[in-house]
């Protein structure tokens, strides 16, 4: 109330009203730019002068009896922020129309006119003398499941009192529902009328997804009863879910021959003990009985040692691309190339672990994602944690720049010799191959795991399937793995592709 | 455009979960209603005084459900515009003061709620629920032009009908010089 910039803002605009009334323009000619060009400009206004008074209201609540404290608990009046109001231009014209029609009765002499002129005045005076509240309002938003499974439905209910001293004649709420959340039934919003003491609760239901989701603030916008003056405010209400998707079990996925000194299940080409036959050699003493070839030695009477492939362990790190390129989807309502990357990089991760690999995950993302390769039961909770929740893998994009030179180098540093890398994204620009064959070319040996996220519907998007085929080819002709997958589901991509693959 | 939005309407009575989509921005039936019903009346009224100033508020009536179902203030302020020179009309033609009031009151109310059905359209939706709000908005509407009505025609006949327009012109001025002044 007491801000000056607010005080400014509707008196600019009461200016412009009566320039417009006096001016004689019977109609408001143009309803809808004008208000929103207003509203912009508020907006940059109402930014620099949000309210100071809600500390010292917070400060006057405080000194009410402590022992009231209690009982007036759910009552406290929810933390406001707020942030414009303007004046909505809806009656712009009204008193034009009622002086005309005033101005005719008084020409053709007829007291009908003049009196139905005096209804518009009416209406103008209406316009001018209502102020739109400030609105204290009390909210809890409450959900039905804190810790819901991916594709579950979660009821969101949200009650607001009007725990203020003014009535609120036009209250409209708009809850702050996470980007990464689907509202699947029910609009999170209403419109309704509150005196003080009343309350109105509504329901909204939205779909799951993975990640951490955290509710942003409730935006309330009041009008004064004739509509003619409009404030918004934001009300926080504290409110998240945790979405953790179990690691389902993948089928095997063929790792490249770049291993650890220990005992795996990636078939290597030293020769040793395993299962898989790999060369003969000299008998040189030491070597087990069971090693050495009988038959050759029946036929020649040489002893000799069968060397059997070695398999080893490999250490691999699982980068999911995340840039905000990489949150492309066949239409609008399928899931990003980004969950599909996760919920791939989540079955490999499990397969990994079981087979005695160290996994690690890394995102290729403006934010940071780094979990190091390791093995255990713990790590695989964290491991699916970090592809649940991280930041950096979030069903949305951050909206950061992304650097790639620097990324890389951090990557590089961070990523053990002995790594190899798969790497999970749509490929749908040229950043994303060009850095496959760089990691590549550093010796980290890298598979390219791609989700397909191109149609065929229209020549634009034929082209940009082109593309990415193009880039697929040019991946595998420099000696990269590269495999993809768009309606089939991973594990049978990854069997299709297996049959094709030497070691 | 319009074929459109009958084509979803004719579906949101059979799966409304199917046809849910956040983004619902028209007006909410309920405002759109409300406001038909109110350039009724006030159609109806005007043609008791003059048959053309009545068709010219059906016209008005007409632009409002255009500017309804386009979700168009600009539609809403041409159909104010036809109705008010409708008004002219009906007065000029010598229409008795009643029957003018009530179409005054009507065209107000009508005009008032449409814009803001098309004002909640865009902010909250036509799913969301509004029928309380509309119905407030609706009801302070027509107290306050029922109000405005009254006081001037209760002074007008307080004053007696003989007197000269000039001098009602001078009186409502001197209202508004008051009000003016108090604010």
């Amino acid at each position: 109330m007491s801000d000056p910039g607010n005080a400014a803002v509707a008196s600019e605009s009461d200016a412009s009203t009566l320039d417009e009334a006096e001016a004689g323009e019977p109609e408001q000619d143009d309803g809808a730019e004008p208000n929103a060009d207003d509203a912009d400009a508020a907006e940059g206004a109402g930014d620099a002068v949000e309210g100071t008074s809600d500390a010292t209201e917070g400060a006057g609540e405080a000194d009410e009896g402590a022992g009231e404290a209690a009982e007036r608990a759910s009552e406290t009046p929810t933390d406001r922020e707020r942030r414009r109001e303007v004046a909505t231009d809806r009656w712009l014209g009204i008193a034009g129309a009622a002086l005309a029609l005033v101005g005719l009765g008084v020409l053709v002499r007829q007291p009908s006119l003049v009196l139905s002129g005096a209804v518009g005045v009416g209406y103008a005076v209406y316009a001018r003398a209502g102020d739109a509240p400030t609105p204290t309002l009390s909210v809890t938003r409450s959900v039905s499941d804190e810790a819901p499974a991916p594709g579950d439905e979660v009821r969101v209910t949200v009650r607001a009192e009007n725990v203020g001293e003014t009535a609120l004649p036009d209250l409209r709420l708009v809850d702050g529902v996470p980007p990464g959340l689907a509202v699947v039934d029910g609009p999170a919003r209403v419109a309704t009328a509150l005196r003080p003491g009343t309350a109105v609760t509504f329901e909204y239901t939205v779909r799951a997804a993975r990640g951490d989701h955290e509710w942003e603030p409730l935006t309330a916008i009041t009008r004064d009863a004739a509509g003619a003056r409009e404030r918004e405010t934001t009300l926080d209400a504290p409110t998240a879910i945790a979405c953790t998707p179990e690691l389902s079990a993948g089928g095997d996925l063929p790792l490249r021959g770049l291993t650890t000194v220990h005992h795996g299940r990636v078939p290597t080409d030293v020769g040793g003990s395993g299962v898989e036959f790999h060369a003969t050699r000299e008998y040189r003493r030491g070597d087990p009985l069971k090693r050495i070839d009988w038959n050759r030695r029946a036929r020649t009477g040489e002893l000799s040692t069968v060397e059997l492939r070695e398999e080893r362990a490999a250490t691999v790190v699982l980068l999911v691309d995340a840039r905000e390129s990489a949150y492309v989807a066949a239409d609008p309502d399928a899931e990003t190339a980004v969950e599909a990357s996760v919920a791939a990089a989540g079955q490999a991760f499990s397969a990994l672990l079981d087979g005695g690999d160290r996994v690690g995950v890394a995102a290729l993302s403006p934010l940071d994602c780094w979990l190091p390769p390791g093995s255990g039961t713990v790590h695989a909770a964290r491991g699916r944690e970090t592809l649940a929740t991280d930041p950096a893998l979030a069903p949305t994009p951050s909206g950061e720049r992304f650097y790639r030179s620097l990324w890389l180098r951090r990557f590089r540093r961070r990523l053990p010799a002995d790594a190899q890398v798969l790497f999970f994204t749509p490929l749908v620009d040229d950043t994303a191959a060009t850095l496959a064959r760089r990691i590549d070319a550093h010796g980290h040996l890298v598979t390219v795991l791609s989700p397909d996220p191109t149609t065929t519907e229209t020549a634009g998007r034929r082209l940009t399937t082109f593309e990415r085929r193009q880039r697929l080819r040019t991946l595998r002709s420099a000696g990269i793995r590269a495999l993809e997958w768009g309606d089939d589901s991973f594990p049978v991509a990854v069997a299709a592709a297996t049959r094709r693959w030497s070691r | 455009m319009s074929g459109e939005d009958a084509e979803s309407r004719a579906s949101d009575g059979d799966d409304a979960f199917v046809d849910f989509h956040e983004t619902d921005a028209r007006p909410p039936t309920v405002a759109i209603v409300a406001s038909l019903a109110a350039a009724g009346v006030a159609a109806t009224a005007a043609l008791v005084a003059s048959p053309t100033g009545g068709a010219l508020l059906g016209v008005a009536a007409l632009g409002f459900l255009a500017g309804s179902l386009r979700s168009s203030t600009r539609v809403l302020t041409w159909g104010a515009a036809v109705g008010v020179v409708g008004l002219a009309l009906a007065g000029y033609r010598g229409a008795p003061a009643e029957p003018l009031l009530v179409a005054a009151i009507g065209l107000a109310v009508a005009w008032d709620v449409a814009d803001h059905g098309v004002g909640l359209g865009e902010q909250v939706g036509r799913g969301a629920r509004v029928r309380r709000n509309v119905a407030v908005h609706a009801g302070a509407s027509l107290l306050v032009g029922a109000l405005a009505a009254g006081l001037v025609y209760g002074v007008s006949l307080a004053v007696g009908g003989g007197q000269p327009v000039a001098a009602l012109a001078l009186l409502l001025a001197g209202g508004i010089a008051l009000i003016s002044a108090l604010r």
